[in-house]
């Protein structure tokens, strides 16, 4: 029986256009505390879009998306912010860290938004840089890191607030195969320490590594629902 | 791909740069139309005067010589004296009465001339033609100057036979050296009998630009001439002083808001296209690969602004051009040498130099992209960003301020180059705020001392016809004593004070001065005193500055005024505050003898205790006058239409310039929204809040806005008063250093936060754009 529901979607459809083909129809799926699940399937299949709406970073045109409780859909733009920075951790494909910032500095920001002191989030923020084995590069900028250490980065400063659920889009997509293999390692751990974990990805072996259960998505709706042989 | 083709193709359509069209069609309105309004007030304060007085070769002295004194010959022997370079006479001159139809037509300066033409002073026909014999006369003016038409006759009162002169045309003396023209032998009949025998002599001299040089010139024919020859003297400076209108005055304030918007438009036009080619690199490069070359890649850019600014050229020439019909009009009251109008080089050279000016501006921008190779374009375009502003977030980040501040406060740091072109643009709006409020401090000042709307609210004033019988159109004595007791019961008086005003000689002024007598205490009025002090003794007198010009007198020299018969010695111990090229003094009724006589009686001015109603004081004066005394108590009706039409321009350019400046900001937010739009994204993402965001964004801006606060405020101050003594100086009078000194301490910071203003409000629309994007729609705008 699966734990209680992080993430719940009933009947989303999400069109960006009016009149064009939607890029995800009638998506139902639920994700349960402590689970990762891999959201698979071709460019262009409606992955992202899954994920943005999981994220509160999209709104869809149809159906209810709840969130570690929470029905997200119908939240206002500040609410959405202050739910995203509070319950949800996104780690991207290609890292999106801020160049302009030291890495704590990357790191310390979304604790700084949500409000937390600087003291506890400066605190929160060396704990998972030591856990991520990138401390020493604390006041170093982005542009001097290496692919890997940057997603460390990225999976620290997602994970700064200790959100319910983290998100993870192509989280390997941009790294060398030993690099990625290392990110979804990190990435296990944290899901073995109870993280909940939705991974989208088209890398069949990273879901069938790592992942407990799979969604396969197709033309922008699921087409199966299984578990990685 | 044809070329045009090719260039509408990397500029991707004006349509998918409706801001920054709306900007610098904007930007360059304003500048065009403050230039429009510059050029044409600059041409309005000497051009007609200048042109019909080169053209007619007008008579920088006229000379009336009593010829009881000088002989024909020794009047000819002044044209070859060393300073002249051009003599006309001599022709005879008399002063007549006219009458027409038995009614007063006034006294004329009559000059018998042959022919209009002469080395100096060729008259212009107006209308009519030339006298042709005795009997005729050629008007100064036009018709309806004189309010009479050709074939009308004039009659000349105290001559034996009241001889009769027909009209027969209307002329221009660019400097007026007569108020009409007949044939020479008719001056002997038209002459009074007891009148001397005058003799009118018109030179033009090599120097005779300055009062100084015109009285150096009077000197040397003074000398050159037996004394008592020269009866009196006409500068040609005293009518150039008559042609500036007010239109001139607003000039040096309206080319200071020119210069502003022209430097605006600059900036921020060089600010747009800097900013599309470096947004443009990968564009540039792509383009560059698939065929483009480096000539499209430049007319690309600049036909970006192109349009636009054309656009805004156009609309701004139109504007400058309503804008000047009042201001115009002002002026042209004071001609009569023609209707002012706005050039058609101004309208041409306004709209053409901005138009250079912002292709310039574009040009260096667009050529850096033609020149870049393709692989250069795509990788600078791919590239991370430089380390350029990281060391300024690691400050703020330890700051302890809000974060969203601290990282918008850090912006500005990445883009040096922008961000001081766009705090350049702040701090010229800035400045012209705060200048067009020093400025409308000042003027107000001025307006005051001018008026004195604020010292004498109400005047006892007369009006229609006068009371008893016998007398020639003055109040009789006891209707003057009626005003006096009416004021004094009053209990809201505070001072009262009678005025006479007329006309005294002072020697070496060719004109009579306008003078103001006062038949009591008159300090209360509050005359703005440019230098020295008010009067308080008899014997002395304060004057303008026309008067000192014109006299080359100065404070704490005597002269002699001669009121009718008498002359008084007086000390000038004043300069006051009188915009005018008309000489004026001003001093006690007991400083001069005989000129506080009922004729000369001209209001009193009254002043209020603290809270008493004007306008019920002036009602309660004129129940206790009743119906029968011409006298009437009336309030201060309002400002003096140039201080009403100057304000409202100082007014709108500022508000112009300010526009175009938040315009300037806009597009400078705007431009790095765009560049950073991954970067909002991303901050979504994290949990940046829409007000966040809003903070953060308007910060960007802050940081520059506060810098040009502190250049703007110390550059407005200087730049009003630099203005003001331009303004001053065309109105022929200096100014009282009050003026000047119209921003304290707390009033300039107050004014100084304009910058933030404006900077915020710039900013406010793209931060708003920014805080309401979908983080989904940012992530993917990269």
């Amino acid at each position: 029986m699966m734990n209680q529901s992080v993430i719940q979607l009933d009947n989303v459809t999400k069109a960006y256009q009016a009149g064009a083909p939607p890029a995800l129809t009638d998506v139902s799926m639920q994700v349960g505390a402590g689970e990762v699940v891999a959201v698979m399937g071709p460019s262009g299949s409606g992955k992202s879009t899954l994920l943005n709406l999981i994220a509160g970073l999209d709104r869809p045109t149809a159906g209810e998306v709840t969130v570690a409780g929470r029905r997200i859909d119908t939240l206002s733009e500040t609410a959405l912010a202050r739910f995203r920075a509070r319950h949800v951790g996104i780690v991207f494909q290609f890292f999106n860290l801020l160049d302009d910032l030291t890495v704590e500095d990357n790191v310390l920001l979304p604790a700084q938004l949500a409000g937390a002191s600087r003291r506890q989030a400066r605190a929160r923020a060396a704990e998972l840089l030591a856990r991520m084995g990138i401390e020493q590069h604390r006041d170093d900028y982005p542009a001097r890191l290496s692919g890997g250490q940057r997603q460390r980065v990225a999976i620290a400063r997602a994970l700064v607030n200790s959100p319910e659920l983290l998100l993870a889009d192509e989280p390997t997509g941009a790294l060398d195969t030993a690099t990625g293999q290392e990110i979804a390692k990190l990435l296990r751990q944290l899901n073995a320490a109870g993280q909940t974990l939705v991974l989208v990805t088209h890398d069949p072996a990273l879901a069938e590594r790592y992942a407990a259960r799979t969604v396969r998505i197709v033309d922008g709706r699921v087409a199966g629902v299984g578990v990685p042989a | 791909m044809t070329g045009f083709g090719a260039v509408r193709t990397a500029t991707g359509g004006m349509l998918r740069h409706k801001v920054q069209a709306i900007v610098i069609t904007m930007v360059l309105l304003v500048s065009t139309a403050s230039a429009t309004l510059g050029f044409a007030l600059l041409s309005a304060n000497n051009a007609p005067f200048q042109h019909a007085f080169a053209a007619q070769n007008g008579a920088h002295l006229t000379l009336t010589v009593n010829a009881a004194h000088a002989s024909p010959a020794q009047l000819a022997a002044t044209r070859s004296l060393s300073g002249v370079t051009a003599a006309s006479g001599p022709y005879p001159e008399t002063i007549v009465q006219a009458q027409q139809g038995g009614q007063p037509f006034g006294g004329l300066v009559l000059a018998g001339r042959s022919s209009p033409s002469g080395p100096v002073d060729d008259l212009v026909l107006n209308a009519g033609h030339w006298v042709t014999g005795p009997g005729q006369i050629v008007l100064s003016g036009t018709p309806s100057d004189q309010g009479v038409q050709t074939g009308a006759t004039l009659t000349v009162a105290g001559v034996p036979g009241s001889p009769s002169l027909t009209v027969v045309g209307f002329a221009n003396s660019i400097t007026n050296t007569a108020d009409g023209w007949v044939a020479p032998s008719e001056i002997a009949r038209l002459r009074a009998a007891t009148a001397p025998v005058s003799e009118q002599m018109l030179y033009r001299f090599g120097q005779a630009s300055t009062y100084t040089q015109i009285r150096a010139d009077v000197t040397e024919l003074t000398r050159a001439l037996p004394a008592g020859a020269v009866a009196g003297t006409g500068s040609w400076l005293t009518a150039a002083d008559q042609a500036t209108g007010n239109g001139a005055i607003m000039a040096p304030f309206v080319v200071a808001f020119a210069l502003i918007g022209l430097a605006m438009a600059v900036l921020i036009v060089g600010n747009v296209i800097s900013g599309a080619v470096v947004a443009g690199y990968h564009r540039i490069g792509v383009l560059k690969s698939i065929g483009l070359t480096p000539a499209q890649v430049v007319v690309a850019y600049i036909s970006r602004v192109g349009v636009p600014a054309i656009a805004g050229c156009l609309i701004g020439v139109v504007a400058g051009n309503v804008l000047a019909i009042p201001v115009l009009h002002q002026s042209s009251d004071a001609y009569g040498v023609g209707s002012q109008h706005v050039p058609w080089w101004a309208s041409a050279a306004a709209p053409i130099g901005m138009l250079a000016l912002t292709a310039l501006a574009a040009l260096g921008p667009a050529l850096r992209a033609g020149r870049l190779s393709a692989a250069q374009a795509i990788a600078a375009g791919r590239a991370p960003r430089t380390g350029r502003g990281y060391a300024a977030h690691r400050l703020a980040s330890r700051l302890g301020l809000p974060r969203p501040v601290g990282i918008g406060l850090a912006a500005p740091f990445a883009k040096p180059a922008r961000t001081m072109v766009t705090m350049v643009a702040v701090a010229f709006g800035a400045t012209a705020v705060i200048f067009a409020f020093g400025l409308h401090s000042s003027l107000s000042r001025a307006q005051a001392s001018s008026d004195h709307s604020a010292t004498v609210p109400v005047q006892v004033e007369q009006f229609g016809p006068s009371k008893g019988p016998g007398d020639q159109g003055s109040p009789s004595a006891a209707q003057d004593n009626a005003v006096t007791a009416a004021l004094h019961a009053q209990p809201g008086t505070e001072h009262y004070v009678a005025e006479y005003n007329n006309g005294v000689n002072v020697p070496g002024i060719t004109r009579r001065v306008d003078t103001t007598a006062y038949g009591g205490d008159a300090s209360w009025i509050g005359y703005g005193i440019i230098s020295g002090r008010w009067y308080d003794a008899p014997g002395e007198v304060d004057v303008n500055t026309a008067f000192l010009n014109q006299s080359g007198l100065a404070i704490g020299d005597t002269t002699t005024v001669l009121v009718g018969t008498n002359q008084v010695s007086v000390k000038i111990v004043g300069e006051v505050f009188h915009p005018s090229s008309d000489p004026a003094l001003y001093a006690s009724a007991r400083t001069l003898p005989g000129f506080a006589t009922s004729d000369n009686l001209n209001a009193y001015d009254v002043g209020l205790r603290p809270g008493t109603n004007a306008g019920a004081y002036a009602r309660a004066v004129n129940a206790a006058l009743g119906n029968g005394n011409p006298w009437q108590a009336t309030t201060y009706g309002g400002g003096g239409k140039f201080y009403t039409i100057a304000s409202a321009l100082i007014g709108l350019l500022a508000l112009m310039v300010a526009v175009a400046a938040g315009l300037g900001v806009l597009n400078t937010v705007l431009m790095t929204t765009r560049d950073r739009v991954h970067d909002l994204g991303v901050f979504k993402a994290l949990g940046m809040r829409p007000a966040q965001m809003l903070a953060m964004v308007v910060c960007w801006i802050a940081g520059p806005a506060v810098l040009a606060a502190v250049v703007a405020a110390p550059a407005a101050v200087l730049l009003n008063t630099a203005t003001l003594h331009a303004m001053a100086s065309t109105a022929h009078t200096g100014l009282p250093a009050s003026y000047t000194q119209v921003f304290p301490p707390l009033r300039l910071a107050l004014l100084s936060l304009a910058a933030l203003v404006l900077a915020a409000a710039g900013a406010l629309l793209p931060a708003s754009w920014a805080a309401r994007a979908r983080p989904a729609v940012a992530l993917r705008a990269e």
